[in-house]
């Protein structure tokens, strides 16, 4: 997981990995969650995914719950809940910076 | 009525998926596996896709886990072997494995080194791995064991002075090589973009 532990950017697969459990989701969820908000542009394959969401969990951003029956189902943390918000506010200032560099093209 | 075939593929995974894409697009599904044996029922043609996985690295928990999450997003999976070992109650040593992988035995991913997944074709693309940071690890995944077979073959080739090992070692460094240079051709890829 190519991500600045110190507080910096996080991939555009993570934030959106981690944007997904907001409601609880299981694997298969959180990559059709993906597909559908990107109208398709990002897809990830399984392997990419499951390598994914081991290491969110591990980071304790998100963590499983018991709802989902045989599948596991995950649901984001505060902690995970803290880095959104944190990844949130470094987009809307890169945003911001681009929007006006790149003038009225936005 | 099902077909049965026996074939042996080794380290050659990605022959092994396009056999079982042919054998599909044949109108063949893969339903059974074992050692050398690959059994198919009929099916509509071009319905399924496969894809090979090599799971050797991880322990036999973690490759369950695995397994299980595929299933979960609605492939089917096969275990397979990826070396034809007819000793019984064989240790094997794999210091490129994950911890917990190391020492393979019977019990743990020893003989079930791969992982067939099969998914019913929706029209889009069927990639285990997306971004170049996943493909890049799965990649030294792959390496791993012929960098280790290469080293131990070089070793024992100078040390014993044999042909025999300096053969292996030459059929090593061709995987090796392959598996390098997609490597470098990744992580050039990667430097700018994530995907």
């Amino acid at each position: 997981m190519r991500d600045n532990v110190k507080g910096g950017a996080l991939t555009e697969v993570t934030f959106y990995i981690l944007l997904s459990p907001y409601a609880p989701k299981h694997g298969y969820a959180v990559m059709q969650f993906i597909e559908e908000r990107t109208g398709g542009r990002l897809r990830l394959g399984a392997g990419t995914l499951y390598g994914a969401l081991n290491a969110l969990e591990e980071k304790g951003w998100i963590a499983p719950c018991g709802s989902g029956g045989r599948k596991k189902e995950y649901a984001i943390t505060e902690l995970g809940k803290q880095a959104a918000e944190r990844e949130l506010k470094r987009l809307e200032e890169l945003t911001r910076t681009a929007k006006e560099i790149v003038g009225g093209t936005l | 009525m099902n077909r049965k075939c026996y074939r042996f593929f080794g380290g050659l995974i990605s022959a092994q998926e396009r056999w079982l894409d042919r054998m599909a697009a044949g109108g063949y599904r893969l339903i059974r596996t074992e050692k050398l044996l690959y059994e198919f029922e009929p099916c509509e043609k071009g319905k399924y896709r496969y894809r090979v996985e090599f799971v050797g690295q991880k322990s036999r928990t973690n490759a369950a886990d695995y397994a299980r999450f595929l299933e979960d997003c609605g492939y089917r999976v096969y275990f397979k072997n990826i070396n034809l070992n007819w000793n019984v109650g064989k240790l094997v040593l794999r210091p490129w494995a994950e911890p917990g992988g190391r020492v393979a035995a019977n019990r743990s991913t020893f003989g079930r080194e791969l992982l067939i997944v099969e998914k019913e074709c929706d029209g889009r693309p069927f990639e285990m791995h997306t971004t170049f940071e996943d493909k890049i690890n799965y990649c030294k995944q792959l390496r791993g064991p012929w960098l280790y077979l290469f080293l131990v073959s070089v070793s024992l080739g100078i040390v014993l002075r044999s042909w025999g090992w300096a053969v292996l070692a030459a059929i090593s460094a061709t995987g090796l090589l392959i598996y390098q240079a997609e490597l470098s051709k990744l992580r050039k890829q990667a430097k700018t973009k994530e995907w």
